[in-house]
């Protein structure tokens, strides 16, 4: 099975806490791969980890068969990124941030303008293409996020929490884009709070709690271990621990 | 109302305190580096306990001598430390980083009664160093003149000094409640940023520019130059200045002019129940605005995009002119278009004035050569808060950058570049301008000029690049204030790299045309220098571009926040 990510006992610790802790993850090619973890779990930090945002004390990776630590750009030029904070230039337009990172990537002039018009179309920014970027709402620059890491055509793409702040429609749209993209071959790791979501889109799940990967493989796999009809969110619970967390109980609530 | 006022003066030292404890900070490096960045307000915080008990002692010492009868030197040097309250009070807000200041909004969650938060947030302006520091010496002056034997007047000073605070404190509730309501709207707020930049500046040169005109010969009296309306309009300005109120009343209730003193402190009286109803009226449209009012604002692409800067990558090019766009479109950056134009058309008209010639403390300025190399310097030196920070000045922007296929040294080689280029418009001006209009001076100085500056910026390049990756710091760059300057010791540095830089080219010039007597020579060596410049330049982005991939990921923490 070719492998879009494989990491062997990836470390990357901040002082004396290993926010990630020798994880071996394993992404096979077209798949759409839901990572999941509660909070403060590592799930962000692997993510800058792999785009190269942060350098691993410890393990290997391999991104697209390339080692990203040896050939950082080489890796860059294969992968889409929307990261949690969206990384955008509040003092360019929408179509601005569009075609910078088409030039960045090498594409010509007119390339870059019929893909961002393409794009802008897509995410409903046809009409914002113009808009600075610090007028721009919170879905906006989240849809703008994805159309920059959509641009380049990439082969993998890195989503960090993409529906967060994302209305129900351009939800759809977005969900819409992201099947059509694995359907054509291409690799989608995401994380998202949103387990209907992951459920629903994705082939494979990775879960992660306290630094650690604690369950990975195909979807049906997980279902296969658990009692008949557990849903993601139930198998979820149940892997990081959830269900020992004992029940709120205040005098004065 | 008081249980809410201690509520908010405890937040108010947990925000400062945080600030100053909670660093963040993810290595040695980057601790000193927040060390030294925290090292000013800390030093202007210590400071500040001498100079209260000094102004204290001034105001008391005022007030002691005042009830003698005699001069009281330390009561008028207070007059004078009181004209610049006010403006401090107005100018302070929009120079300091807009975080310092509680946004209004997200207290109206809490159960608060409207009018309490007005008088929560007019008291902050106790935490302003010009509140504090005026505090005891206002307060002084009446304890000084009943130490004195003055007692009547000791009590007029006190009401006086009383209805100041309160005309001090409704000042800055309005100024701030406005400076929200006009920074809600983006545009209006770059817009009224931009205003200060080209107006303070202005009206500090204006008396200047007024006296200005024919050098005095040795001897000679200054004869006063401002015209009579100007004086007449000064004058009444005074009269009604919160700071000469009530100096005017103090010094009235000590030689027994009761209705003046009475006349001062209605005025004062008057002035504070009009600023705290305006600062009330203002502060309540802050409240019931809380959106945007501002339409988004639409920006045609230029074709610049598609443009490949000669000698550099396409990746390179857009790097170099994101870095230009950036200046273009936030206040600081256009204060640094600008400011050197500013400076250049205000001397420019001294000069002429001046016939061909004008006074800078020991400096004389002559000709429009002078004033190139002069404009010319301070547009270089203008571009030292995006070039010392050239990185962290992008926020999150700097995020996508280090997500993109470019390697670090196509990076810096765009980032170079881009604050060439940001620096080129207003060093084309300062060199053309002056030429056009003046046309004195060697040709060869002429040609040798931009020939110096192009050495420095060849040098100081690469040395801003290590700070920057060095010393990164979170900037606003919608501040025109501390909020977008560099860290101070990449300034710092950088401004000593930018004298270092040009200290061969000055020394070139003076080989040619004071020891060799050749001037044609200074742009021939100049040409030579630039040359082995931009080799030493090259050499220098080397250990540039390791330093930058060692702290990558810093930079890339600072462009999250």
């Amino acid at each position: 099975m070719e492998l879009a990510v494989e990491t062997r006992g990836l470390i990357r610790s901040f002082g004396g806490f290993r926010a990630v802790d020798g994880i071996d993850l394993a992404v096979p090619a077209g798949s759409f791969y839901g990572f999941l973890g509660p909070n403060g779990a590592g799930k962000s930090t692997t993510i800058k980890c792999l785009t190269g945002l942060l350098k691993p004390n410890g393990g290997s990776m391999r991104i697209l068969g390339i080692d990203p630590l040896e050939d950082p750009v080489a890796v860059k030029r294969r992968i889409g990124v929307v990261p949690e904070d969206l990384a955008l230039f509040d003092r360019l337009t929408g179509e601005e941030t569009l075609l910078f990172v088409a030039q960045i990537h090498g594409i010509d002039l007119g390339t870059a303008r019929a893909r961002s018009r393409d794009l802008l179309a897509l995410m409903d920014l046809a009409g914002a293409g113009h808009t600075l970027v610090a007028d721009y709402s919170h879905g906006m620059r989240k849809k703008l996020s994805l159309a920059a890491a959509l641009l380049p055509a990439p082969k993998l793409l890195f989503l960090d929490e993409p529906f967060e702040g994302i209305d129900a429609v351009a939800s759809r749209q977005i969900k819409d884009l992201m099947q059509s993209f694995v359907s054509r071959g291409g690799t989608i790791f995401l994380t998202s709070h949103i387990l209907e979501i992951v459920e629903r889109l994705s082939t494979h799940i990775g879960v992660i709690a306290k630094g650690k990967l604690v369950a990975q493989g195909p979807i049906a796999d997980l279902r296969a271990g658990r009692t008949a009809g557990g849903t993601l969110e139930e198998i979820f619970i149940n892997l990081v621990g959830g269900e020992t967390a004992p029940m709120a109980t205040f005098d004065w609530f | 109302m008081f249980r809410i006022l201690r509520a908010f003066a405890w937040m108010r030292w947990r925000m400062l305190a945080n600030a100053l404890e909670h660093s963040g900070s993810r290595d040695t490096l980057q601790r000193m580096s927040l060390a030294i960045e925290n090292l000013g307000p800390i030093l202007a915080a210590v400071l500040l306990v001498p100079s209260a008990l000094l102004l204290g002692a001034m105001g008391i010492g005022g007030g002691y001598m005042l009830a003698g009868g005699g001069r009281s030197v330390p009561f008028d040097i207070a007059r004078v430390l009181l004209l610049f309250v006010p403006l401090l009070v107005i100018v302070g807000p929009l120079l300091m980083p807009g975080a310092d200041r509680t946004n209004p909004i997200r207290l109206l969650l809490l159960p608060i009664p409207r009018t309490t938060l007005y008088v929560a947030q007019s008291s902050s302006a106790f935490g302003d160093p010009w509140t504090m520091l005026m505090l005891p010496l206002v307060l002084g002056i009446p304890v000084g003149l009943a130490a004195g034997g003055a007692v009547g007047a000791a009590l007029v000073a006190l009401a006086g000094a009383l209805l100041l605070i309160a005309v001090i404190v409704g000042l800055s509730s309005l100024t701030t409640s406005i400076l929200h309501l006009v920074a809600r709207d983006r545009r209006r707020g770059e817009l009224v940023a931009l205003v200060f930049i080209i107006i303070l500046p202005m009206v500090m040169m204006l008396p200047g520019l007024m006296q200005s005109g024919p050098r005095r010969e040795r001897g000679e009296p200054r004869q006063p130059r401002l015209p009579a309306w100007a004086q007449t309009v000064t004058a009444r300005a005074l009269a009604v200045q919160p700071g000469q109120m009530f100096a005017e009343g103090t010094r009235a209730s000590v030689t027994g002019a009761g209705s003046r003193a009475a006349a001062s402190l209605a005025g004062l009286a008057a002035m504070s129940v009009v600023l705290h109803g305006l600062g009330l009226f203002a502060f309540r449209r802050v409240l019931d605005s809380p959106g945007s009012s501002g339409a988004r604002r639409g920006t045609a692409a230029r074709p610049a995009w598609g443009r490949r800067i000669p000698g550099l990558t396409i990746g390179a090019s857009a790097v170099a002119l994101g870095q230009v766009r950036l200046a273009m479109r936030t206040p600081r950056g256009r204060a640094i278009l600008l400011s050197p134009l500013m400076m250049l058309v205000i001397f420019g008209i001294m000069i002429y004035r001046g016939s061909g010639t004008m006074d800078f403390g020991p400096f004389r300025f002559n000709g429009g050569l002078s004033l190139a190399t002069f404009a010319s310097v301070i547009a270089l030196l203008g571009i030292l808060p995006i070039a010392m920070n050239q990185f962290a000045v992008d926020g999150a922007g700097l995020t996508m950058t280090l997500l993109s296929p470019l390697s670090d040294r196509e990076l810096l080689a765009g980032k170079a570049a881009g604050n060439g280029l940001i620096v080129t418009a207003p060093l084309l001006m300062s060199l053309s301008v002056p030429l056009l209009v003046f046309r004195s001076g060697s040709p060869a100085l002429w040609l040798a000029l931009p020939l110096g500056l192009l050495s420095v910026y060849l040098l100081v390049a690469p040395v801003a690049a290590i700070c920057s990756a060095t010393f990164p710091r979170a900037v606003d760059m919608n501040s025109i204030g501390r909020g977008s300057n560099a860290h101070g010791a990449a300034g710092f540095i950088g401004l000593l790299s930018f004298l270092a830089a040009g200290v061969p080219a000055i020394l070139i010039v003076l080989l040619a045309t004071r020891v060799l007597e050749r001037p044609f020579l200074a742009p021939v060596l100049l040409a030579a220098w630039c040359a082995v410049a931009a080799v030493i330049g090259r050499l220098l982005f080397r250990p540039a571009s390791r330093i930058f991939a060692a702290r990558r990921e810093n930079l890339a923490m600072i462009g999250n926040r």
